[in-house]
């Protein structure tokens, strides 16, 4: 990850332009207790609070990580309820990032977000037939099937 | 003890800059071996 992901350039612009990084060690006291790392790397999206939303735990390429991160930050605004910063951070991710593997969830997340945006339960429906149509192995297509009957 | 003391000071900083630039934190656990 290091030696790899980190430095670069687009996975440097990306973090240096929308979050805060801290990097430390896997045995760094008292974080790697409080955060339960078990292993490296362990990367963890916290709010200005410190309450985490989001986690990812070994190598990512840059073109998963990015996504990732992106998820984490629209996971954030998702559980403040800020549903209009969650769609958009979402729509961002799967413009850019279409075939990532967080691409599933973000369609997910947004049908969601919509849904409690707008108390309409088209969205959720909607969510469950592209997940269906595109990623009908994923994980999150078996999640949203109960949307089907919608 | 001091190590413990900078990370926990080190980490209310990084939290400090979130609030004030409104972002989130990114923390990154790695084996630097």
């Amino acid at each position: 990850m290091d030696a790899v992901t980190y430095p670069n350039p687009a996975v440097i612009e990306f973090i240096q332009t929308h979050m805060v990084p801290l990097q430390v060690a896997y045995d760094a006291q008292p974080l790697a207790t409080e955060f339960n790392v078990k292993w490296t790397p362990t990367l963890v999206t916290l709010d200005p609070e410190g309450k985490e939303h989001h986690r990812t735990v070994g190598f990512l390429s840059p073109e998963e990580l990015i996504p990732s991160l992106m998820l984490g930050m629209a996971k954030w605004h998702f559980d403040l309820e800020r549903f209009a910063e969650a769609i958009s951070a979402l729509e961002e991710l799967l413009a850019k990032y279409p075939r990532s593997d967080s691409a599933p969830e973000a369609i997910y997340i947004r049908g969601v977000s919509r849904y409690k945006s707008t108390h309409d339960a088209k969205p959720l429906k909607e969510a469950y037939e592209r997940l269906q149509q595109e990623y009908p192995t994923s994980e999150w297509t078996e999640r949203a099937s109960p949307y089907r009957l919608l | 003890m001091e190590d413990r003391i900078a990370w926990e000071r080190d980490f209310q900083l990084a939290l400090s800059r979130a609030r004030r630039e409104k972002k989130p934190v990114l923390l990154f656990f790695h084996n630097p071996n």
